[in-house]
């Protein structure tokens, strides 16, 4: 099929529509399986992307969205960005009732006009014109239009035939019209599922899928960006601001990075080329140098975000940074990366997908994408070191789960390519327990325990020793929440950065805490580390289980009973192995009144298939259930 | 009060050295000082806060307002390098706009013994066009390090000068030295308005000054004479106000406040009347009376409510023979309700009017509840609009137009008073949105005549749920519950389920109760807003007992056991709001397994909350192989003063314990 006979065909639609006097926006139109589980049901959604030269490019959107109720609301998306270098010519919408009549037309004007910009940044050139619309009744439906013409070409749309939850897709389509020399790459990513078509020919690429069911979004489970279909699409030649240039794979994207972006940003003053000199002249290994560095960089700087130009892509100069002592991650970045040049220790700027999920940069597929960026330090004969510019607080060579395990590209003056960050091992995600625990008649504990953290467990709690005394109390009242009415005497830490472990000293007492009923006592014995959370049950489960991090957990407790009670029965030892990790728990006699409680949990990481999610389920209630453990005391005689 | 006063006095006399607050003088000791001897936990500090606005009398505008700033600022720590950040908002309306202007700003730092500074230059100052009526300027600033100061001073020029900002006196962080000046022509009458915890005094006294006009005068039909320049001369007085205060402590967020602004110390101050040489007297606002007046003239509101035309015709059509004064209330509330839809915008005054959003069936709050007033009133109803401040908003607590932000309606019956919103699809009547539970709102009657309205609910929301369950030998759960919900309780569990997805909805009541299998579910009256709302289900629950040796433990509540407590943190300076009053009401039977008896039943208790705040009520009885429990607690007031706080915290904590207390079964 090629471009002109859709046109007809759209025509011929559209002739019918008149003839036959149905209206195709009404809602009665849509497939039943589109309606289960969607809060909106996008009934078509058509991007054209016109590259007739490298320096142009202009988007005509038309997407025609049916919202089944007020979640639905926030798929509508009629927005469009603009900024200095590219504007927007036409964005319309008109609104339909349920059986498909028109309601209200919506023109340019009446589109909301902000800036965008988030709360955690202090500038950003680029605006928004959004769509704010107050539905009468719901279902109703809204037709979106737009044009809008920019003069970077080097971010092409993507072709997205899903692009949230609880969405529903009855067709759309992506057409890419371009200047036939040029050469275009395309990259298909889990298509598997969905039902694609796609015809080609001498400057022009069309893409289409129909009827794509809503899928809800389930716990421990894969990220939405990792598992949707997605097409993605690159020029080997493009614009970026007013300036042409050429990539078709890392290695010469990574080279454009270096020479456009980086080569020109690293220039710093004398004075401070004098004083990091002198800072590292008694060191002779490199990592030493790279760290006082570091931690030169942290006491020197922070982090303020600041957004100019299509997607804010150029570092501030270094020499900025230096003078205002401040800069986003790219700025921050940069300058570390330049003052490291200085001692003579090569970084490379690194691009990379942040967040909790592990995004990854496709190895065979070169594109500009990612937004953070972080610093990679390769050492002779070693593993990579990667550094966080943005944190004042962390650890030299910590990159926590804000960056781990993921391909990202590490950009030199040699190229581009492709590596892997950090990825943190069970044994390396380590939190070990040692405490004392005793217990009065009525029931009260009085706790004495140190805890050490490392990997992501440090991760999770690192920053606690920057608490207030009000929020600390707030923090362990939240993390123990199954212990009502704690008073906490003491915290104290230690918090080694290099070898990045926390250590928590914690003393605090809490009434009521074993239950009395008559003549017993009954005692929780796991005080200090248990789990209450159960993973959500699914009535039928759809997407694939993942466990993104594993970790390992040690307890030692020694628990000293009060003297007018004695232990009733001691509970047998209990051990769980799975696939999901293992469970260890053993509580033993220590002298006349005391017991030795200790507890070895394991998470591993890893991906299984749907059908065991709620094996791995079971396991957790398992795990709750044991830490749930009660021991009985009864009075002595 | 007291001890504020003392506390004052008593810091006062702990600041040692003098300072130089002269922009530009920073000390040693300033940078040098290491935390705040006051409060050790303060991340920064204002170490001078100055703020100045009086008027100035330019040709071409008239009076202006200018607003003088002047912040040096402690960073102590890297929590405090939010304080490097800063954002001012002007606010713009038709052709007129505040302007920013003169902003200076530099860091300070002390390197090697010797104070360093950085100026804030151009590029690191952000101009934002935020809305039609807001921009914003926003700067960061340069090499900020832990120990810096920084400080910066600017000037905003308004045209608006009927409306004075709010001067703050109390910030997320403290002040070691506040100045604050404001000055008004005697052409101006302010009123001046306090607000929250501080002692705050003004010096007051009179200034003289000028205004120098040139005067252009040509004389008439002789081209050869010169035009001529004269100069008149006016004087007038200045009234100024000063405020001289040191050492504000820090006001913090606390959970469970109803609005923080409530309690931080500002001065306001409102234009009532402007007096112009050979001009006449005009009026602003001066007092409750007066600003309703306001309100109730402007276009946007008084005239608004007096228009019936557009509706007429539907509502006679909706009441047709129905004379019940309460049905006609109803017809015409569920009538506007499914009509009208809420944009989502707060306001006292319409914005597009009436009669527009009836016809497009949207409409801001005023619309549709000044909507609802006129089409009550058509139908012979006495109903009024009342004015309202949100929570978020804060509590109106001196009269200025901005006080009350939102209006809802109000028809007084035999019977008593009925408040109504229409904004809400599941608000029904005397059922309010938890937005508008705020103290007391203002109903203007048709005279322009007005008076206070509580607007917390009298009646309590009730929640019963009664459950019977069978206890299986092994620790499992069979059983049935059935909760019935009025009132507001009932708002926010219709707002939830009949806005979810009825599978997720169960999926989220399953994974509440972390492992419960529900079936059978049914919800009664869910759109039925006159009647409580019912869910019913059964369900099954693994592992609901502790077993050991041949006993079994259980707490009888099970999943509904409250098990945390609220209120952990040991002092508390701010009342408990909890919007509502309510009664909680749980009745719960347990059949035994077969084979068990009773070892030990806890004992039947009663507490109460001083002066009839609430009270709890725990009863257990035993009869053959069923237990039956009752509990009964209530809340009688939807605000509890901080004093009681300490009660409250026991109470919660006593009942909690009440009722994780253990029945103990053994086996016969």
């Amino acid at each position: 099929m090629n471009y002109k006979h859709i046109v007809s065909m759209v025509i011929m639609f559209a002739t019918l529509n008149v003839m036959s006097q149905s209206e195709p926006y009404a809602v009665s139109e849509i497939p039943q399986e589109l309606k289960k589980n969607a809060n909106a049901v996008v009934r078509s959604y058509d991007v054209t992307v016109d590259l007739s030269s490298t320096n142009k490019m202009v988007v005509k959107t038309k997407r025609v969205i049916t919202v089944l109720n007020k979640q639905g609301n926030r798929n509508i998306n009629a927005s469009e960005r603009y900024d200095n270098n590219s504007k927007i010519r036409d964005i319309r919408a008109i609104v339909y009732d349920k059986f498909g009549k028109e309601i209200k037309k919506i023109r340019k004007n009446d589109f909301k006009d902000v800036s965008d910009v988030d709360v955690q940044t202090l500038y950003s050139d680029s605006r928004e014109k959004y769509l704010d619309y107050t539905p009468i009744t719901y279902p109703y439906t809204i037709e979106f239009t737009s044009e809008t013409v920019s003069g970077t070409t080097a971010f092409l749309p993507w072709y997205l035939p899903l692009n949230s939850y609880f969405l529903s897709v009855e067709k759309s389509s992506y057409t890419l019209k371009y200047e036939p020399s040029l050469k275009i790459r395309i990259k298909e990513k889990n298509t598997e599922s969905i039902n694609l078509n796609k015809e080609e020919s001498s400057g022009l690429i069309y893409y289409a899928s129909k009827n794509i069911n809503a899928i809800k979004p389930e716990a421990h489970s894969e990220a939405f960006v990792n598992i949707i279909p997605k097409i993605l699409f690159a020029s080997n030649e493009f614009y970026y601001e007013g300036v042409p240039a050429k990539a078709e794979n890392w290695d010469e994207l990574g080279k454009w990075v270096y020479e456009y972006l980086l080569k020109d940003v690293n220039d710093l003053p004398a004075s401070t080329i004098f004083k990091v000199k002198n800072l590292v002249k008694n060191e002779t290994d490199d990592i030493a140098k790279a760290r006082k560095i570091y931690q030169f960089v942290q006491d020197k700087t922070r982090y303020i975000s600041v957004q100019v130009g299509v997607g804010g892509w150029k570092p501030f100069k270094a020499s900025d940074v230096d003078r205002l002592g401040y800069g986003d991650c790219k700025g921050l970045t940069n300058y570390t990366m330049a003052l490291l040049k200085t001692v003579g220790i090569e970084a490379n700027y690194a691009l990379v997908y942040s967040g909790n999920y592990q995004q990854s940069f496709d190895e065979d597929f070169a594109l500009m994408q990612g937004n953070h960026v972080i610093l990679n330090l390769p050492i002779k004969n070693q593993e990579d070191i990667w550094l966080e510019c943005t944190s004042q607080i962390a650890p030299f060579g910590h990159l926590g789960d804000f960056t781990d395990d993921r391909n990202v590209l590490v950009v030199s003056s040699n190229g581009g390519e492709i590596k892997r960050t950090k990825k943190y091992n069970i044994e390396e995600n380590k939190q070990v327990i040692n405490g004392e625990c005793n217990i009065d008649s009525n029931g009260s504990i009085n706790v004495e325990a140190t805890i050490v953290s490392k990997g992501m467990k440090y991760d999770d709690r690192y920053y606690l020793d920057k608490f207030s005394k009000r929020d600390l109390e707030k923090h362990y009242k939240d993390r123990w929440n199954y212990i009502n009415n704690i008073s906490i005497d003491k915290t104290e830490f230690f918090n080694d950065k290099e070898s990045i472990s926390l250590s928590e000293d914690i003393v605090f007492q809490a009434n009521n805490f074993a239950i009395i009923s008559g003549e017993n006592m009954l005692l929780n014995v796991n005080v200090l580390n248990k789990r209450t959370y159960i993973p959500d049950r699914y009535r039928n489960r759809k997407l694939s289980l993942k466990i993104i991090r594993g970790f390992k957990e040690i307890d030692n407790i020694k628990i000293n009973l009060p003297s007018g009670y004695k232990l009733e029965s001691l509970p047998a030892e209990v051990i769980t192995e799975t696939k999901f990790g293992s469970y260890k728990q053993t509580i033993e006699k220590n002298g006349e009144n005391s017991l030795l409680y200790k507890r070895e949990f394991v998470l591993k990481d890893g991906k299984h298939p749907k059908e065991e999610y709620s094996n791995f389920r079971n396991f957790w209630r398992d795990v709750v259930r044991k830490d749930n453990l009660k021991v009985s005391l009864i009075k002595k005689q | 009060m007291k001890k504020y006063i003392l506390l004052l006095f008593l810091s006062t006399s702990l600041t040692i050295y003098s300072q130089d607050y002269k922009f530009g003088k920073i000390s040693k000791d300033e940078l040098q000082e290491k935390y705040n001897p006051l409060d050790s936990s303060a991340e920064a500090t204002y170490l001078y806060k100055y703020r100045k606005t009086y008027f100035e009398y330019r040709e071409d505008d008239g009076f202006v307002l200018v607003t003088d700033i002047h912040d040096r600022i402690k960073i102590y720590n890297q929590e405090g390098f939010a304080f490097a950040t800063n954002s001012v908002l002007t606010y713009k309306s038709g052709g007129a706009k505040e302007k920013m202007t003169g902003l200076k700003a530099y860091t300070y730092n002390l390197i090697n013994n010797k104070i360093e500074d950085d100026k804030l230059k151009k590029d690191a100052i952000f101009e934002t066009e935020v809305s039609k009526f807001r921009d914003e300027v926003k700067f960061t600033m340069p090499n900020i390090k832990v120990g810096s100061v920084i400080e910066y001073k600017y000037k905003i020029i308004s045209p608006f000068y009927s409306n004075v900002d709010e001067f703050v006196f109390q910030h997320a962080i403290p002040i070691k030295k506040l100045e604050a000046v404001f000055s008004a022509p005697e052409y101006f009458s302010f009123k001046f308005n306090v607000k929250g915890y501080l002692e705050v005094n003004p010096v007051n006294s009179k200034v003289f000054d000028k205004i120098v006009f040139k005067n252009k005068t040509r004389a008439e039909h002789t081209s050869a004479t010169p035009t001529k320049f004269s100069t008149s001369t006016i004087d007038y007085s200045n009234s100024v106000s000063k405020f001289n205060l040191t050492n504000i402590p820090a006001l913090k967020e606390e959970l469970y406040v109803n609005n923080i602004n409530n309690y931080r110390s500002s001065v306001k101050y409102e234009l009532s009347y402007t007096q112009f040489p050979n001009a006449s007297v005009k009026y602003y606002s001066t007092s409750w009376e007066d600003v309703v007046k306001t309100i109730y003239k402007s276009d946007n509101f008084g005239r608004e409510l007096e228009k019936t035309n557009y509706f007429k015709d539907d509502i006679d059509k909706l009441l047709a023979n129905n004379s019940n004064p309460q049905v006609r209330i109803g017809l015409i509330y569920n009538y506007l309700k499914s009509k009208v839809k809420w944009n989502g915008y707060y306001s006292k005054y319409t914005n597009n009017g009436v009669r527009k959003a009836y016809i497009d069936q949207v409409g801001n709050v005023a619309e549709i509840n000044l909507m609802l007033t006129s089409m009550l009133r058509y139908a012979g109803l006495n109903a009024n609009p009342v004015l309202v401040s949100t929570r978020n908003n804060g509590v109106p607590l001196f009269p200025t137009r901005e006080g009350y932000n939102y209006v809802i309606s109000c028809v007084e019956i035999p019977d008593g008073v009925i408040l109504l919103d229409a904004t809400s699809k599941y608000s029904s009547p005397n059922v309010l949105p938890f937005r508008t539970l705020n103290w007391e709102g203002r109903i203007i009657r048709k005279s322009g005549s007005s008076a206070l309205i509580n607007l917390y609910p009298k009646n309590k929301s009730k929640n019963t749920v009664a459950m019977m369950v069978n206890l299986n030998e092994n620790g499992d759960l069979d059983g049935s519950i059935r909760t019935v919900k009025t009132a507001h309780q009932a708002m926010s569990y219709r707002e939830s389920y009949l806005e979810t997805n009825k599978e997720q909805f169960l999926e989220i009541l399953e994974n509440k109760y972390d492992d419960i299998e529900v079936s059978d579910f049914v919800v009664k009256n869910g759109t039925d807003l006159s009647k409580p709302v019912m869910e019913t289900y059964k369900f099954y629950l693994e592992n609901q007992a502790d077993i050991i040796a041949d006993k079994m433990y259980i707490s009888p509540m099970f999943f509904l056991t409250t098990t945390i407590n609220p209120f952990k943190l040991k002092k508390r300076d701010f009342p408990v709001d909890f919007g509502y009053p309510t009664t909680n009401k749980y009745m719960i039977n347990i059949k035994l397994p077969k084979g068990y008896v009773v070892e030990t039943l806890p004992e039947a208790k009663s507490l109460a909350l001083p002066d009839n705040l609430g009270e709890f009520k725990y009863i257990v009885a035993n009869n053959g192989d069923v237990i039956q429990l009752t509990i009964d607690s209530t809340i009688n007031e939807p605000i509890i003063s901080s004093l009681y706080y300490d009660a409250l915290k026991e109470y919660f904590k006593q009942f909690i314990e009440k009722e994780n207390e253990q029945i103990v079964l053994k086996k016969a």
